[in-house]
C-alpha cells in the first residue's frame, strides 16, 4: 500500500470516524486539512530566522514587518490576510506591501496571509513564531523544519515531542532540521558555507539525530533570500566594489563598521552600502564579490550561485523530495495523530472497531519506512553499494513516486513491461535481502527496498 | 572602532570597570598594603565560624579560595556555550594558535595558557574529574607536547589516555601580557550552562569571562547560570565575540547589557573581535586592533592583575563570605522560626493532657455520684414493686383456694404451699436485687474515665440471702368454728319444731291431731334444712377467717422483706460509694502527682529552649556582623 492507497484508505477511516463521532469538530478540521495543501511550518528559537527562511522559500517578502505570532501564508488569488483571535471567528485585517515586508493590522496571536504564489500552491507555509510551544506547531503542520545555528538539547527535545512511542507518530518523517546561520562559520569567509555543510553532514550521519528527523541541512536564510530576490542595482553596486582592487577593497570588508564607515568604498554611496549588509550581510557580500570577480556577471547568474552557495537549492531539492513529494503520506500521519488520539481519548462504541481498523491501517502502509530508509541512505546511516543505493533511492520513490518513476520506465511502458521490471526487481533485492555477504543493516534495507517492489507487483495485479 | 563600552558592575547604575581617571589619589594604590589583613581576616574568622558549625566543606571551600586569592596570578577562565568564540578570544588575545587545535572540538581538552621564557606544553592528567587544576601532579601524569606542532602531538597524547579521563593542556608562550601573571583558561565547551560555576571553582579562577556571540540574545539558563557566576566570582565579564560580523553589533551589546541589569548581574559587557584582531596583529595594523575591541579588553585584563591582591581579593572575599554567612544562618533561622511558631515540645503538650485529665476525674465525680443515687432510687422502687406484685399474685392464689376448699380440712395441705411460696418469693426478690446491685456497681464504675482502669469493687456486695423469713413464726391455723353432732342436734330439732306445728295445723284441719305422721315428716325436713344451713354458713366464715389470717400472715413478710431489701440496697449503696469515693481520691492524688512532674517538666523544658533560642539568636547575630565586615568589603572594593 503506498502513496495514493494510504491516502485513500485514511480518508475512508476519518469519514467513517466522522460519521461515528457525529461531526466532531477536531475531525472535521482533521478532513478539511486532509484535502488541503502540506502544510510546512517553520520553526525555531528566537532569532533564528525563520521570517527570512519563509521569504526565501517563498522568494518575495511576505514575512509581516511585526511578526505577529503564528502566520499561515497560502496560495490565493491576491493578497489578503485575516486575524485569527483566541475566541471567535477570523476577520479579515488591512494588509499593505512596503519596502521590507508586509504591514499587517493584526492584534491576534495568529494571521492567515494570501499571497499569490507558485511556491505556495502545494505547500502552505507556517511561521511559528519564537514563543509557540512543540505541541502546537506539530499539531498545525503536516511537517516542520527546525532552525537552530546549531544542534543541542533544546532542538533534540523539541524533535523527541514530535516522535511518539506507539501508533501513526512512530516514525519521525515529518521533521527536518535546517542549520541557520551558515555564513557565520570560518570567520564569515566564503569557505564558512561549505563548513557549516560539512558540519551539517556530519550531524546528520550521527544516530541520536537520524533517529529523530529525515535530515539535516545547512542554510543561510540571508544570503538565500537575497539572492532569490536580487535586484540589478545591487548586482551593479557589488559589481563596482568587485571592480576594485583587492587590496583597495578588502580592508572595507573586514568588519561590518569598515563596510558602513562614511567614505569607505567610494564607489558606492554609503546609503546603498548600509542597504547590502542588511540585504546580504557581511559574509553574503564577500561572497558575492567572490562570485562577481570569477565571472557570474549577470544578476540571473550571480543569484543562481548565490542560492546555490547558501544552501537554499539544497534545501529547497530536499524539502521537495522529502516533504513535498510525499505529501500523502505525511497528510495520512497528521490526520491519523489527530485520529488516534480521538479514539483513544473519547471513547464510543465503535471507538474499538475504529482503532482496530487504524492499526491495520498503519500496519500496512509502507510509505513511513521507506522514507525513513530514504533518509538513512541519503545521510549515510545506512551504507549500500553505490549501483544499489541508486536503484533503492528510484524504487523507494526518491526519485517521483509514481510507478514508472520507481522503475525507471518511460510513461508510455505497458503493463506488461512493467510487470516484468517489477518482477526482476523484486527477483534482484529478494537476493539482497537474504545475502549472506550483506551486513544486518544492509539486509534490512533490502526488505523494505524489496516491499516496495512487492507493493508495485501487487498495485500492478490489481490494474490488470 | 570603539567596541569597548565599560558595562555596569552594579544594578544600581552604570559605572565604569575601568577606573575614572580624574581620582586621585588612585584608591587601588592607596589601599593596597593597608586593607590586605582586613579581607583575611573576616575570611579567616568566617572559616572559623563554618567549622564551629560543623561544615567543614564550606571551610574548606574557603580555605582553597583564600589561598588562591593570595596567589600573585590571576586566573581568567573563559567560557561560554559551544561555538561561541571561546578559543579564538584567547589566541587573539595571546596572538598565538594555542586553543581549539584539535579539530573538532566539541568535547575539547580545556587549556590553560600561563607565561614561559620559552614556549613550552603539557598534556597534565587529573587525578579525579574533582580533582582541583592547581594542584601539582607528578611527573607520569605530566605529558610532554612539542609546542610547535601542538595540534598533532596533542592529538597523539589525548589518544594514549583512557577516554573521558580529566586532563588539561598547560601551555606557556613568552608574552608580555601573561608575563604579569595573568592566566588564561580555556574551558571546555558547556554543553549543560549550570556546570560553569563548578567548574570555575576547580579550574581556580579568580575571574570568570562569559562569551556570547553578537546576533543572539543571551538565553534565559545563561542568565540565570551568570547570577550564580556574579556572586562568587565577581569581576564577571561578559564578551559578545565576532562584532566584527554583525551588522548591528551596538543593539546587541546595549540589549546584552539592559538583560543583564535587568536580571540584576553585576557584570560588565564587551564586544570584540577575535578576526580583527588576528588580522591586525598580522598586519601591525594598530588602528584595526583599536577596532577590535581588544585594546581595551587587555587594558582591563591588566588592570585587573593589579587590582588582584586589593579590590579583586577583597570584593571576592566579600562575596564568597556573604554566600557562605547565608547558608550558614538558613538553618539556624529555620530552626529558630521553627521555635517560634508554636512547636511545642512533649513536655508541653504532657502537661496539657495531664491538666485535662484532672478535669476529667473532677467531672467524672459528680458524675458517678448522680448515677449512684440515681441508680438507688430506680432500684428501691422497683424493688418495692416487685415485691408487691408478687404478694398480690400469691394473696389472689391464696384466695382462690379457700373460695374452693374447707380451710378446716385442707390447712395442712395449704400451710406448707404457704411458705413454700413466700420462700421463693423472698428467695427471687433476693436474687434479683443482688443482680442489679451488681449492675449498678458497673454502671457507676462506667463514670469514670477509661484510663483509670478496673474500679469495679473487688468483691460481690453483700445482700442478704433467702434467709430472710427465718424470724417469722409459721401460719398457725385460723380458730375455726367447729359443727359438733350436739349442736347439729339442737338446730335439727329448732327447725324440726317449726315444721311439726306447720304441718300439724294443717292436717289437724283434715281432722288429724297436731303430731301426725306427716307433720313429723315435715319436721324431719325442715329440721334438716336448718342443720344444712348452719353448716354452710360455718364453713363460709371459715373460709373468710382463714383469708383474713393469710393477709395478715403475708403483709407481715412483705413489710418485712421490703425492709431488708432496703437495708440492703443501702448498705450497697454505702459500700458503693465508699469504694468510689476510694477510688476517686487514689486516681486524683495519682493525677496531681503526674501533674506536678509535667510542670516540672515543662518548666525545664521551656527553660532549655529559652536557653538554645538566645544561642540561635547570638548566632545569628554574630554571623549578622560578619556578614556587615562582608559587606563592606565589597563596598570598599566597589570605592
Amino acid at each position: 500500500m503506498i502513496g495514493e492507497d494510504l491516502e485513500g484508505r485514511t480518508h475512508d477511516l476519518l469519514q467513517r470516524a466522522a460519521q461515528a463521532y457525529r461531526g466532531h469538530p477536531r475531525l472535521r478540521l482533521a478532513l478539511e486539512r486532509f484535502a488541503g495543501p502540506l502544510r510546512l511550518a517553520v520553526a525555531g528559537a528566537a532569532r533564528t530566522g525563520k521570517s527570512t527562511l519563509v521569504n526565501a522559500l517563498v522568494g518575495e517578502d511576505v514575512a509581516p514587518v511585526e511578526q505577529a505570532g503564528f502566520v499561515t501564508y497560502r496560495d490565493g488569488t491576491e493578497l489578503r490576510a485575516w486575524s485569527h483571535p483566541e475566541h471567535g471567528r477570523p476577520y479579515e485585517v488591512p494588509v499593505a506591501r512596503t519596502a521590507h515586508g508586509l504591514r499587517l493590522d493584526s492584534a491576534a496571536p495568529r494571521a492567515v496571509v494570501q499571497w499569490p504564489s507558485r511556491v505556495l500552491r502545494k505547500t502552505e507555509l507556517i511561521d511559528t513564531g519564537s514563543s509557540a510551544p512543540a505541541g502546537q506547531v506539530l499539531t498545525e503542520a503536516d511537517a516542520v523544519l527546525w532552525l537552530t545555528p546549531r544542534i543541542g538539547e533544546p532542538d533534540l527535545d523539541f524533535l523527541r515531542a514530535g516522535r511518539g512511542l506507539r501508533g501513526p507518530s512512530v516514525s519521525p518523517v515529518h521533521a527536518m532540521v535546517v542549520l541557520t546561520k551558515a555564513d557565520m562559520h570560518g570567520d564569515g569567509l566564503p569557505d564558512g558555507l561549505l563548513e557549516a555543510r560539512r558540519i551539517a553532514r556530519r550531524r546528520r550521519k550521527e544516530p541520536a539525530i537520524g533517529a529523530l528527523c529525515q535530515d539535516v541541512v545547512a542554510v543561510s536564510p540571508l544570503i538565500g533570500h537575497a539572492a532569490r530576490t536580487l535586484r540589478d542595482d545591487e548586482v551593479r553596486a557589488l559589481s563596482a566594489i568587485a571592480a576594485l582592487p583587492r587590496t583597495e577593497s578588502d580592508p572595507f570588508l573586514l568588519s561590518t563598521d569598515r563596510f558602513t564607515a562614511a567614505g569607505a568604498l567610494p564607489v558606492v554611496d554609503a546609503r546603498a552600502r548600509l542597504e547590502l549588509l542588511q540585504r546580504f550581510g557581511l559574509g553574503g557580500i564577500r561572497l558575492a564579490l567572490a562570485l562577481l570577480r570569477t565571472g557570474s556577471a549577470t544578476t540571473s547568474a550571480l543569484g543562481e550561485r548565490l542560492q546555490d552557495y547558501s544552501g537554499l537549492k539544497d534545501l529547497q531539492a530536499t524539502v521537495a523530495e522529502l516533504f513535498v513529494a510525499r505529501r500523502p503520506a505525511l497528510k495520512a500521519r497528521s490526520a491519523l495523530i489527530v485520529l488516534d488520539h480521538l479514539l483513544r481519548t473519547e471513547r464510543l462504541p465503535p471507538s474499538g472497531h475504529l482503532l482496530a481498523e487504524l492499526e491495520l491501517l498503519l500496519a500496512g502502509a509502507h510509505d513511513f519506512a521507506e522514507m525513513r530508509l530514504l533518509s538513512a541512505l541519503r545521510s549515510g546511516r545506512v551504507t549500500v553499494p553505490a549501483d544499489k543505493a541508486k536503484e533503492a533511492v528510484r524504487l523507494l520513490g526518491g526519485a517521483g513516486t509514481s510507478l514508472g518513476e520507481r522503475l525507471g520506465l518511460p510513461t508510455e511502458a505497458t503493463v506488461d513491461d512493467i510487470w516484468a521490471v517489477a518482477e526482476d526487481c523484486a527477483e534482484r533485492w529478494r537476493r539482497e535481502a537474504g545475502s549472506g555477504e550483506r551486513t544486518p543493516a544492509q539486509r534490512r534495507a533490502a526488505a523494505v527496498v524489496l516491499r516496495s517492489c512487492e507493493a508495485m507487483l501487487a498495485g500492478d495485479e490489481s490494474m490488470q | 572602532m570603539t567596541s569597548w563600552e565599560a558595562g555596569t558592575t552594579a544594578q544600581t547604575g552604570p559605572a565604569s570597570l575601568i577606573p575614572h581617571p580624574r581620582q586621585a589619589p588612585d584608591p587601588l594604590r592607596g589601599a593596597a598594603v593597608s586593607a590586605d589583613p582586613w579581607w583575611m581576616d573576616t575570611m579567616d574568622a568566617v572559616i572559623r565560624t563554618c567549622q564551629a558549625h560543623g561544615r567543614a566543606d564550606l571551610a574548606e571551600r574557603l580555605a582553597r579560595r583564600r589561598a588562591r586569592l593570595l596567589h600573585p596570578q590571576l586566573r581568567v577562565l573563559v567560557t561560554g556555550p559551544p561555538q561561541q568564540g571561546r578559543s579564538r578570544l584567547i589566541n587573539a588575545l595571546v596572538n598565538a594558535s594555542v586553543c581549539g587545535v584539535l579539530p573538532d572540538t566539541e568535547a575539547g581538552v580545556p587549556t590553560v595558557v600561563r607565561h614561559a621564557d620559552t614556549p613550552v606544553a603539557h598534556l597534565i592528567r587529573r587525578d579525579t574529574p574533582d580533582a582541583d587544576w592547581t594542584a601539582a601532579v607528578g611527573l607520569q601524569s605530566r605529558i610532554p607536547l612539542v609546542a610547535e606542532r601542538l595540534g598533532a602531538s596533542l592529538a597523539e597524547a589525548a589518544a594514549t589516555l583512557p577516554a573521558g579521563a580529566p586532563a588539561h593542556v598547560d601551555i606557556g608562550v613568552p608574552r608580555s601580557l601573561l608575563a604579569g601573571g595573568l592566566v588564561l583558561i580555556d574551558a571546555p565547551a558547556l554543553s549543560v550552562a549550570a556546570a560553569a560555576p563548578d567548574l570555575a571553582d576547580r579550574a581556580g579562577a579568580d575571574l570568570v569571562v562569559w562569551t556570547c556571540e553578537t546576533g543572539r540574545q543571551l538565553a534565559d539558563d545563561e542568565l540565570a547560570v551568570l547570577s550564580a557566576l556574579s556572586q562568587s566570582f565577581p569581576g564577571l565579564l561578559v564578551v559578545l565575540t565576532k562584532a566584527d560580523y554583525a551588522a548591528d553589533w551596538r543593539r546587541d551589546l546595549a540589549e546584552s547589557r539592559l538583560r543583564l541589569n535587568r536580571a540584576g548581574i553585576p557584570a560588565a559587557v564587551a564586544a570584540v573581535s577575535s578576526s580583527l584582531r588576528l588580522h591586525a596583529v598580522r598586519t601591525g595594523d594598530d588602528a584595526l586592533n583599536r577596532e577590535s575591541g581588544f585594546a581595551d579588553l587587555l587594558v582591563h585584563l591588566r588592570k585587573m592583575v593589579e587590582a588582584k591582591p586589593d579590590r579583586l581579593a577583597r570584593a571576592t572575599a566579600g562575596a564568597l563570605t556573604r554566600i557562605v554567612l547565608q547558608e550558614l544562618a538558613v538553618p539556624l533561622r529555620a530552626e529558630l522560626d521553627n521555635q517560634g511558631d508554636g512547636g511545642s515540645s512533649d513536655a508541653a503538650a504532657h502537661l496539657q493532657a495531664t491538666h485535662r485529665r484532672l478535669d476529667d476525674l473532677r467531672k467524672c465525680t459528680v458524675r458517678w455520684q448522680n448515677r449512684l443515687s440515681d441508680e438507688v432510687g430506680d432500684l428501691m422502687s422497683d424493688i418495692e414493686h416487685d415485691l408487691r406484685e408478687r404478694v398480690k399474685a400469691l394473696l389472689a392464689e391464696a384466695d382462690e383456694f379457700f373460695t374452693e376448699n374447707d380451710p378446716a380440712k385442707s390447712w395442712d395441705e395449704f400451710e406448707p404451699w404457704l411458705r413454700d411460696s413466700l420462700q421463693e418469693m423472698a428467695t427471687t426478690s433476693m436474687t434479683w436485687l443482688a443482680e442489679r446491685t451488681e449492675w449498678m456497681a458497673r454502671r457507676t464504675a462506667d463514670m469514670f474515665p477509661p484510663e483509670a482502669g478496673d474500679v469495679l469493687p473487688p468483691t460481690a456486695l453483700a445482700v442478704t440471702d433467702g434467709g430472710v423469713l427465718q424470724g417469722v413464726s409459721a401460719l398457725d391455723a385460723p380458730p375455726v368454728a367447729t359443727f359438733t353432732p350436739g349442736q347439729k342436734l339442737f338446730i335439727g330439732l329448732r327447725g324440726s319444731y317449726g315444721g311439726v306445728v306447720m304441718f300439724g295445723l294443717a292436717t289437724s284441719l283434715a281432722g288429724m291431731s297436731l303430731i301426725n305422721p306427716i307433720s313429723i315428716g315435715g319436721g324431719a325436713l325442715f329440721g334438716g334444712k336448718s342443720v344444712r344451713d348452719e353448716s354452710k354458713t360455718l364453713l363460709k366464715r371459715r373460709q373468710t377467717e382463714a383469708r383474713n389470717a393469710v393477709r395478715q400472715h403475708v403483709d407481715d413478710i412483705f413489710t418485712k422483706l421490703n425492709k431488708d431489701a432496703r437495708d440492703s440496697v443501702r448498705r450497697a449503696q454505702r459500700a458503693l460509694r465508699d469504694h468510689f469515693t476510694a477510688v476517686t481520691e487514689d486516681l486524683q492524688e495519682e493525677t496531681m502527682e503526674s501533674l506536678r512532674n509535667a510542670k516540672a517538666a515543662a518548666d525545664r523544658d521551656a527553660a532549655v529552649r529559652e536557653a538554645h533560642g538566645r544561642r540561635l539568636r547570638e548566632e545569628l547575630t554574630r554571623l549578622a556582623e560578619l556578614h556587615t565586615q562582608a559587606q563592606a568589603l565589597t563596598d570598599r572594593a566597589r570605592a
